[in-house]
């Protein structure tokens, strides 16, 4: 639809330094990869599905027996209908336990829209994790309508509750546990080659993947983002000339005082550099993997798959990445707007399990998902309002799949388990899901004492989801 | 709807400060503007003054009022008084939208076939037309302020963009009120649909025996992004601390009782039994778009009766739509946390990302007192908190924000919006934006891989970016230094910035073959003219060309218009180095001096000394 900025039409261009050998170099980018000690055998990725704008994961996981589903059908009423017939109980698809006999008859079951991410649970590649949520101490209902329970900051604010997920603060917060759990990859060791790559998003990331060390790298969905005009020139001038032009782009020539300005500066070269590096590795080959839709999550998840796949050549044995979709803040709409987000979530998780089954890395690269909060059980009309706990999915062959792990309260309004609404009070602190994440990426538990300093505030569940 | 011909708003090039209010009042006319009165008082001394006292002071200044100095308008008020530049501004009528997007209906229904391009995007090619042309550059630098508080935005891709005046008429309730006062701008848009619509209180009903519960959504976000925030706040912007922690104003229990405020409001003319769904009377009900342009109606028996408690406000049970509204509104404006945090965010629009306390105090203290002395000794504003003429004055006219004091503190400046490099770059070269349709590059900027900014097109209520972002990692993050814009730097949106701006410097339009963009435009059913379409949307870079062969003459000229003389001798020396490599065959040589030109522009817009508006 839109013109594609190039510089391929400006003739004039052309005469830059006729005649001069096609250009070579990009400064500072190496033109052979050097082997290095990363050893794949032993890779590991941890990749956050975020969903932004907090996922009613009451329209997710829904009560199975007939009472406990009417009852919660009839609080849904109003745009249950709309959802036609998805939203039948025999549309359902109910999840059976493998710790329970295979004769007990499912409590719950998935959105119909999640038949692929069923068919993962069945096989035991996917797991659910009831009720999660920001804690700084368990908490009773009791205790938060006294006002005497010690609770986050900000309950059911977007930006802060997206905040204290990463990075267990309000907005404002530095370091997230992503990036802290690279700083223990880093700090032992790992990565020592390329550092850059050890913590990559495809999405303006919150502080997730940043830690006292690492920060983190962007990248598109269509690959390394190329300077255009570098390409041009490289082919028709002087090499020096491309240096200088580089150079200048990458800021090499300020030494200004200004703050700012250095910052820029600094996020100008290092993108530049990192770019070049990775888009280097790109080109070397990677597979193509098959089976990833159009939608926006697919895009991302099939540039991380991308991304894993050349994993040797950016030095990388450890890699944290986050991936976004956007659009689960349904205030309205509900019935319309989340089947199409669950599609997309279903399609593109089960894509990238496949692709990872086909580098052979199922059992090296666990995905799971994170959003702002849950939702309210009650609703507005079309759609409803801000929570707290939800519940959340593990993916990947080293997930103990096949059952569901935690408490799910009722789809009752008025429990013990809710402030209001159906508002959850998490059962499982975001704290403790990322711990079980850390242990398995390979940090000690020191490691995962820096990166979650309240953890200890909580009683460890009798369970491992992975 | 009715057709009026397309409105040319070029720039006012050279004008002396006297000549100033009358051609400024024959540029683009308004329409009915509700904007309140703009009081000015006192002496008018037309002496020189700091911010217009030497051309860098000039330029500096209208890069931080405007959507970029114009060099014969830098020239042309060097040595005259900002103050009267400042007030001939805010007597302005405003340039509006609705009026062009008329015109673009008109033109897409006259041609053979009807553009869905022309009419969708109709709102940003607006945009961008009047950010370059317009004379009331003042007032639209604030709209575009305000609607990165106030956020609606298109980016969603359902009502929003199916119905583009829904943006129009948001757009020109920004621009109607940008030199109004807040407390009226709040309520214009609390009626306003495409509010309703993107906080999804539009048809939002009081609580039933359902179970159904009143939409908490813009309860929420009028109080903690367009009011008050959620911590209370010292007159300086600062958080109060108690036990050094800092205190909360409101709990979710204050969000539900102010969500039964906005209960009972709904877009004029649509019959709710018939179309319970507003997506559905898209293309269905034939007003729809005009009733975007109008308030919202409102309807008592779907409005709660309950009492409506929240932030130590009570309304009374039983008091109806439109009370209730006026009263919250005027409960939530009295908070004195209203001027310390939008004056803040006011100031990272135009002069720093991290001002001193003392700058946020003294900026929420005009806004407080609805009045501000001009350094000329007039008075602007009417006395009435809120007021935004003595806010946005207090603003650029702050000590803090002055040259002098600003250059010598490398903790002071903004990185430039990328919207306001690419109109900077368009305003300084002279480039036709009559015609912003031929420009489809322009249709969505949104993208990392251009400008990781559009117009009304933040991803979400939050902005492009947060004003209490620090960015992780960096220098002015361990300062603890709030730098908004920083949030949309990363490797892949840098990249993009050089590359969109590659193409608009090396030459727009002129880059792509004239063939190619008229056969797109034909696609598109977009009427154009050949002639125009080789004139739009190039750099003029006459007077560039003619000092190419000297690359210290060009350097000066461009530091000059684009960079306010702070180009460092590091970066000079290196742009330098650059341009002399491309040799110059004779004195003739025109496309050589062409290409010199363009890339020492590029390599201006693309260095820090740019990027960061100090």
């Amino acid at each position: 639809m839109t013109h594609s900025p190039s510089v391929s039409r400006r003739n004039a261009i052309r005469m830059l330094g006729a005649g001069a050998v096609a250009g070579t170099a990009l400064s500072g980018a190496p033109g052979v990869f050097t082997s290095h000690a990363a050893d794949t055998f032993d890779y590991r990725a941890l990749v956050c599905v975020f969903l932004f704008g907090g996922m009613d994961s009451h329209d997710v996981l829904i009560p199975f027996q007939q009472a406990e589903y009417d009852g919660w059908r009839s609080i849904r009423r109003s745009f249950v209908a709309r959802q036609g017939a998805s939203r039948d109980r025999g549309a359902l698809l109910p999840l059976a336990r493998v710790s329970r006999p295979p004769e007990e008859p499912p409590q719950h079951a998935l959105a119909p829209e999640l038949a692929s991410i069923k068919a993962l649970y069945d096989a035991g590649d996917a797991a659910v994790i009831a009720n999660v949520g920001p804690l700084v101490e368990p908490v009773t209902r009791q205790a938060f309508e006294a006002g005497v329970a010690r609770v986050p900051p900000r309950l059911f604010s977007h930006n802060d509750q997206q905040n204290i997920w990463q990075a267990g603060a309000p907005e404002g917060a530095q370091f997230g546990w992503g990036g802290l759990f690279a700083d223990a990859v880093l700090a032992a060791g790992g990565n020592s080659f390329r550092p850059q790559f050890t913590t990559i998003t495809t999405e303006e990331v919150g502080p997730f993947l940043t830690g006292r060390t690492a920060s983190p790298y962007r990248i598109g969905i269509d690959g390394a983002a190329q300077v255009n005009i570098l390409e041009e020139f490289a082919d028709q001038t002087d090499p020096a000339f491309v240096s200088a032009v580089r150079d200048q782009l990458a800021g090499r020539s300020f030494m200004g005082e200004n703050v700012i300005e250095r910052d820029i500066a600094a996020k100008f070269g290092s993108g530049l550099d990192s770019n070049d590096f990775y888009g280097q590795a790109l080109a070397s080959g990677m597979p193509s993997f098959g089976g990833f839709g159009a939608g926006p999550l697919s895009a991302q998840l099939r540039a991380v798959a991308n991304t894993i796949a050349v994993r040797g050549r950016l030095s990388a044995s450890r890699q944290v990445f986050f991936v976004g979709l956007g659009g689960f803040d349904t205030h309205s709409a509900q019935a319309v707007d989340l089947p199409n987000l669950l599609r997309e979530l279903d399609s593109a998780t089960a894509a990238f399990h496949s692709a990872m089954a086909s580098l052979g890395l199922s059992r090296q690269v666990t995905l799971f998902t994170a959003s702002d909060f849950g939702r309210t059980l009650a609703v507005n009309g079309d759609g409803t309002d801000h929570g707290w706990g939800s519940h959340h999915f593990a993916i990947g062959g080293a997930v103990r799949g096949g059952e569901i792990y935690g408490e799910v309260p009722p789809s009752i309004i008025g429990h013990d388990q809710e402030v209001g609404g159906g508002r959850l009070i998490p059962s499982l602190a975001v704290d403790q899901y990322a711990a079980q994440l850390g242990r398995w990426f390979g940090l000690a538990p020191s490691e995962i004492g820096t990166a979650l300093p309240n953890l200890g505030r909580f009683t460890s569940p009798d369970w491992q989801f992975i | 709807m009715i057709s009026q011909p397309l409105q040319l708003c070029r720039p006012i090039l050279a004008f002396s400060s006297t000549l100033a209010a009358s051609l400024l009042l024959t540029g683009c006319g308004g329409d009915d503007s509700s904007a309140a009165p703009i009081v000015i008082e006192g002496p008018s001394v037309t002496t020189s003054e700091g911010a217009f006292a030497t051309s860098q002071s000039t330029a500096r200044f209208l890069t931080q009022a405007t959507f970029g100095p114009v060099p014969s308008q830098i020239s042309g008020l060097t040595g005259t008084s900002a103050s009267s530049w400042f007030a001939q501004q805010l007597a302005m009528e405003p340039t509006l939208v609705e009026p062009e997007f008329e015109a673009y209906i008109a033109l897409s229904e006259e041609a053979a076939q009807e553009s869905d391009e022309l009419s969708f995007a109709a709102p940003s090619f607006v945009f961008w037309k009047h950010a370059i042309e317009a004379p009331d550059q003042l007032r639209l630098r604030m709209a575009f302020a305000l609607s990165q508080i106030l956020v609606v935005s298109d980016a969603g891709g359902e009502i929003l963009s199916d119905v583009p005046e829904s943006m129009v008429g948001y757009q020109d309730i920004l621009r109607n009120h940008a030199f109004g006062n807040y407390r009226d701008l709040l309520e214009a848009i609390t009626y306003n649909p495409a509010m309703g619509e993107w906080l999804t209180y539009m048809g939002n009903q009081k609580a039933d025996e359902t179970g159904r519960v009143p939409d908490e959504n813009y309860a929420r976000e009028l109080l903690q992004l367009f009011t008050v925030g959620i911590v209370e706040l010292q007159p300086n912007g600062e958080p109060r601390l108690q036990n050094g922690q800092p205190v909360e104003l409101y709990n979710n229990q204050d969000v539900t009782g102010l969500a039964r405020v906005f209960t009972g409001l709904d877009i004029a003319g649509l019959d709710r039994s018939v179309f319970p769904s507003l997506v559905d009377a898209v293309g269905e009900v034939d007003d729809l778009g005009e009733n975007f342009l109008r308030p919202m109606t409102f309807n008592d028996a779907l409005h709660s009766e309950r009492e409506k408690t929240f932030l130590n406000c009570s309304i009374p049970a039983g008091t109806r739509t439109l009370d209730s509204i006026t009263q919250a509104l005027d409960c939530i404006m009295a908070h004195p946390n209203v001027g310390p945090f939008v004056s803040r965010q006011l100031i990272q629009r135009f002069t720093t990302s991290a001002p001193s306390p003392a700058y946020v105090e003294r900026v929420a203290a005009a806004f407080d007192a609805g009045r501000f002395l001009l350094p000329d000794g007039r008075q602007v504003g009417t006395g009435r908190k809120g007021d935004l003429p003595p806010t946005l004055a207090a603003i650029l006219f702050d000590a803090e924000a002055q040259v002098d004091a600003a250059l010598n503190n490398a903790q002071f400046g903004k990185i430039r919006e990328p919207v306001l490099r690419f109109t900077n770059w368009a305003r300084a070269f002279d480039v036709d934006a009559s015609k912003p349709e031929y420009a489809l590059e322009l249709t969505d900027t949104s993208n990392p891989s251009a400008l990781s900014q559009h117009p009304h097109r933040a991803r979400s209520v939050f902005n492009f970016y947060r004003p209490g972002y620090t960015a992780p990692g960096t220098q002015s993050g361990a300062l603890g230094m709030t730098v908004p814009e920083l949030q949309i730097v990363n490797a892949t949106s840098t990249t993009g910035y050089i590359n969109f701006m590659t193409f608009w410097t090396f030459g727009g339009l002129d880059m792509l073959d004239p063939g190619e963009i008229e056969e797109e435009l034909s696609e598109l059913n977009i009427p154009f003219d050949r002639a125009e379409v080789a004139r739009a949307w190039r750099p003029d870079y006459t007077a560039e060309i003619a000092v190419a062969d000297n690359a210290a003459a060009l350097l000066d000229r461009l530091d000059r218009n684009l960079l306010y003389g702070t180009l460092s001798s590091e970066a000079r020396a290196a742009i330098e180095r650059a341009v002399n490599q491309i040799p110059l065959d004779d004195e003739d040589d025109e496309d050589a001096r062409a290409l010199r030109a363009s890339l020492a522009v590029f390599l201006i817009m693309t260095s820090p000394d740019y990027l960061v508006q100090r």
